[in-house]
């Protein structure tokens, strides 16, 4: 229930924060990341840095971890037959090989069929879903932004002192 | 946002490092853990049976680490550990680590005991989805070894019995229908045959005109040339019952192999009629498999259990390989390795040195020790074979896998004595045996795909159990008799040939004593038994059998009788026309 209302608040939040539709997009994108490709890895960490980092909408990142969680999961398959189609195409294995025995490297897991499947998939899908998600903001904070904003729910919602720790990170 | 050039948040740079603080306190205080847990569920999934740690500890700075109290179930007896070990340090290698590649340059393991029992199941369920390429391998060796046909020893009732012989199960009454119904067929494509060849005119004009021959003179020309063309019509006659004869004399040998085949499937009712009787095996290697074979596979299965994980964990060659990725709540996926010429494994333990105890739960355990040198994932790599030696008092073994080739060629070989083998029982018969302390001879060789191995008991103190069952049967107290007063057991199996089938062949030196024993006692009431059913097969083949052999032999002899006699008269005909012929002439050729 909880997560439930801090998602609620989360999106309601990030589409009524100060933040440009630009900021809210970019960190729905850098959510997606998280959401779509297994959470344990190290681009993982890198991700979560810039989400932190960057100028970004954060409640827009957990936003879109939020929802690209159970995308993921569900496109699990997909993920693994990329991964394998990529680490087992014979051009490219070449630079697998030499990722694979080049320090550091290897510690991303790119060589799991479901990591690099979903972090390629995540990369492809990354501008669509910015341009999208830019848009539908503007265009809900043209249309019935304003409405939902002075609705007594709205304020009730927000009034929540877990609004509070969003607020930290608002942009 | 005013200031639209504003990239970074700055302030949460102090947020950020305080979470990077927590998790390195939390990797320091929980690392030792997180290892202990990881390597149980690696090794879970690598051996297919349980793995369990009670301590591990990591020394990063030293590039050591300790394990105390390592368990590692045996994946194929449920309450049976492979093996325990109360202390192991392994001394890795750190700059690997970063590419993610475990280089262990020394492990000394103490306290390792084998075969020890546990409380609770330690095997991994194939469908767990722990046991990955463990459990595959487990359930192929599995099926392999029901591969083996182990004859069951009939003793237990100490009867001969025959069963109800449905006809309708005999193969015989079938094939005579069958070759029945071919002999009418060809009688009636040979009559068809015959017909068509119109031999008759031929025949009679051939005739009417060696009667007009014989009335004419050298001069009459007109006779002479149609005395000739009636000697090319007879020859092409000939010619075409020479090739009726062909085709009478191909379907007169197919009928003949009829009638063989219906013999053999006589000789295959006898034998489904035998089964059907509860006959006791006299033959003494049928005794040896049956009261031996069952046991005798375990230790082939096994040993091939474990060359073939080594094969899949240690494969040849340099190409990617794919395992199955790590557990998670998301899709495991597959983790593919890419080995590279002149980089390192990405395991690799270089020598490992073993202390253990052999018979951990007698009195004075034995002390052993052992070396296991270059294990490694990627064996093209490393460029050598891995050993391992061990000896001791009452031991000696040895193991070599050598996947350094494109064919791994993997060997191992043991000798142990005063082994306490359980009692076991023995099938077919409520007859237990307990071999007592024997010594053990193991040798295991897979080449490729050819598999030879041998497996050795031999005991000078064997003792013999019998259940109560026992008592009321006469087949029971005779071989009871024929085993009580022994008390060497000499047993050797061994397994050669193709993996796929290799022959099963096991030899002891009680197969000849109850064997001798059950053909001196049933012998007559087994021949007797068998005439009988001989007798009850015979009785409801013949009826059928009888008149379909009548028949072929009829339409065989009928064809070969009529082609006989057409032929015989055409060379009759022909060799009249040209006698004349040569009369009228005298010896004068005619253009």
């Amino acid at each position: 229930m909880f997560t439930l209302i801090k998602l609620v608040q989360s999106l309601f939040g990030a589409l009524h924060s100060e933040g440009t539709p630009g900021q809210l997009a970019a960190g729905i994108v850098l959510g997606s990341f998280l959401g779509l490709t297994p959470l344990i890895n190290f681009h993982n960490a890198i991700i979560f840095a810039a989400l932190v980092l960057l100028n970004v909408s954060f409640a827009g990142g957990l936003l879109g971890w939020a929802v690209f969680v159970p995308v993921g999961f569900l496109l699990d398959p997909l993920f693994d037959w990329i991964g394998h189609q990529l680490l087992f195409a014979e051009p490219l294995r070449s630079v697998w090989t030499t990722l694979y025995n080049t320090p550091v490297v290897p510690l991303t897991n790119f060589n799991n069929t479901v990591v690099l499947g979903s972090l390629v998939f995540a990369l492809v899908f990354a501008l669509p879903l910015f341009f999208a998600t830019r848009w539908a903001v503007a265009r809900y904070r043209v249309t019935v932004g304003e409405r939902v904003r002075q609705s007594k729910w709205y304020r009730t919602l927000m009034a929540s002192k877990v609004y509070n720790v969003y607020k930290l990170f608002k942009p | 946002m005013s200031d639209g050039i504003k990239i970074f948040r700055w302030r949460a740079v102090g947020p950020l490092l305080v979470l990077f603080v927590i998790a390195c306190v939390l990797w320091w205080l929980f690392a030792d853990t997180i290892a202990r847990h990881e390597s149980q569920n690696v090794g879970t999934q690598l051996l297919g049976a349980k793995v369990e740690i009670q301590s591990l500890h990591l020394d990063l700075a030293h590039g050591d680490v300790t394990i105390k109290g390592l368990t590692i179930a045996s994946p194929h007896e449920a309450f049976k550990n492979l093996l325990q070990a109360d202390e192991l340090v392994a001394d890795l290698d750190m700059l690997p680590l970063t590419e993610k590649k475990l280089v262990i340059d020394r492990i000394v393991a103490n306290g390792l005991r084998f075969g020890t029992p546990r409380e609770t199941d330690g095997r991994v369920p194939a469908e767990s989805g722990q046991g990955g390429i463990a459990g595959r391998v487990l359930a192929e060796t599995r099926e392999w070894a029901s591969r083996f046909q182990i004859p069951v020893l009939q003793l237990a009732t100490g009867k001969i019995g025959i069963d109800s012989l449905d006809p309708r199960r005999l193969s015989t009454i079938p094939a005579a229908d069958a070759l029945g119904a071919r002999a009418d067929s060809s009688r009636r494509a040979w009559q068809t045959a015959f017909d068509t060849l119109r031999l008759g005119p031929t025949l009679d004009s051939a005739s009417a005109t060696l009667e007009q021959l014989r009335r004419a003179r050298a001069t009459d020309l007109a006779t002479i040339n149609a005395a000739r063309q009636a000697i090319d019509r007879l020859k092409r006659a000939r010619d075409r019952v020479t090739t009726l004869e062909r085709t009478v004399k191909t379907g007169v040998s197919q009928l003949q192999a009829g009638l063989a085949g219906l013999d053999s499937a006589r000789q295959r009712d006898y034998a489904f009629a035998r089964s059907l009787l509860k006959l006791p095996s006299l033959d003494a290697p049928a005794i040896g498999a049956a009261v031996f074979g069952p046991g005798a596979i375990k230790p082939f299965e096994q040993a091939l259990y474990y060359a073939q994980l080594a094969r899949r964990y240690m494969p040849p060659g340099l190409l990617p390989r794919a395992a199955t990725g790590p557990s998670r709540a998301r899709r495991a996926g597959e983790n593919v390795r890419f080995p590279k010429e002149r980089a390192l494994p990405a395991f690799l333990l270089r020598s490992a040195e073993l202390s253990f105890l052999l018979h951990p739960t007698a009195e004075q355990p034995q002390r052993y020790a052992g070396r296991l040198t270059g294990l490694t994932s990627d064996p093209a790599l490393y460029g050598r074979p891995t050993s391992f030696t061990a000896t001791g008092p009452q031991l000696a073994a040895g193991a070599l896998l050598n996947h350094t080739r494109s064919i791994p060629a993997d060997s191992a070989g043991a000798s142990v004595g005063g082994v306490q083998f359980t009692a076991f029982d023995i099938p077919g018969v409520p007859l237990r045996l307990d071999p007592g302390a024997a010594t053990t001879q193991f040798g295991f060789n897979l080449n490729g795909d050819t598999i030879h191995a041998r497996f050795a008991i031999r005991s000078s103190n064997v003792r013999w159990m019998r259940d109560s069952g026992f008592a009321n049967s006469a087949i029971g107290n005779l071989v009871w008799r024929a085993v009580s007063g022994i008390s060497n057991l000499d047993v050797e199996t061994r397994l050669s040939g193709a993996l796929e089938h290799p022959a099963l062949a096991v030899r002891s030196n009680l197969d000849q004593a109850i064997a001798s024993r059950l053909r001196a006692e049933l012998g007559a009431q087994v021949d007797a038994a068998e005439k009988q059913m001989r007798a009850r097969v015979d009785a409801l083949v013949n009826d059928k059998v009888g008149p379909v052999r009548t028949r072929v032999t009829e339409v065989q002899t009928q064809a070969q009788t009529q082609v006989a006699q057409q032929r015989a008269r055409i060379d009759e005909l022909q060799k009249n026309l040209e006698q004349r012929l040569r009369q009228l002439l005298g010896g004068v050729r005619l253009p």
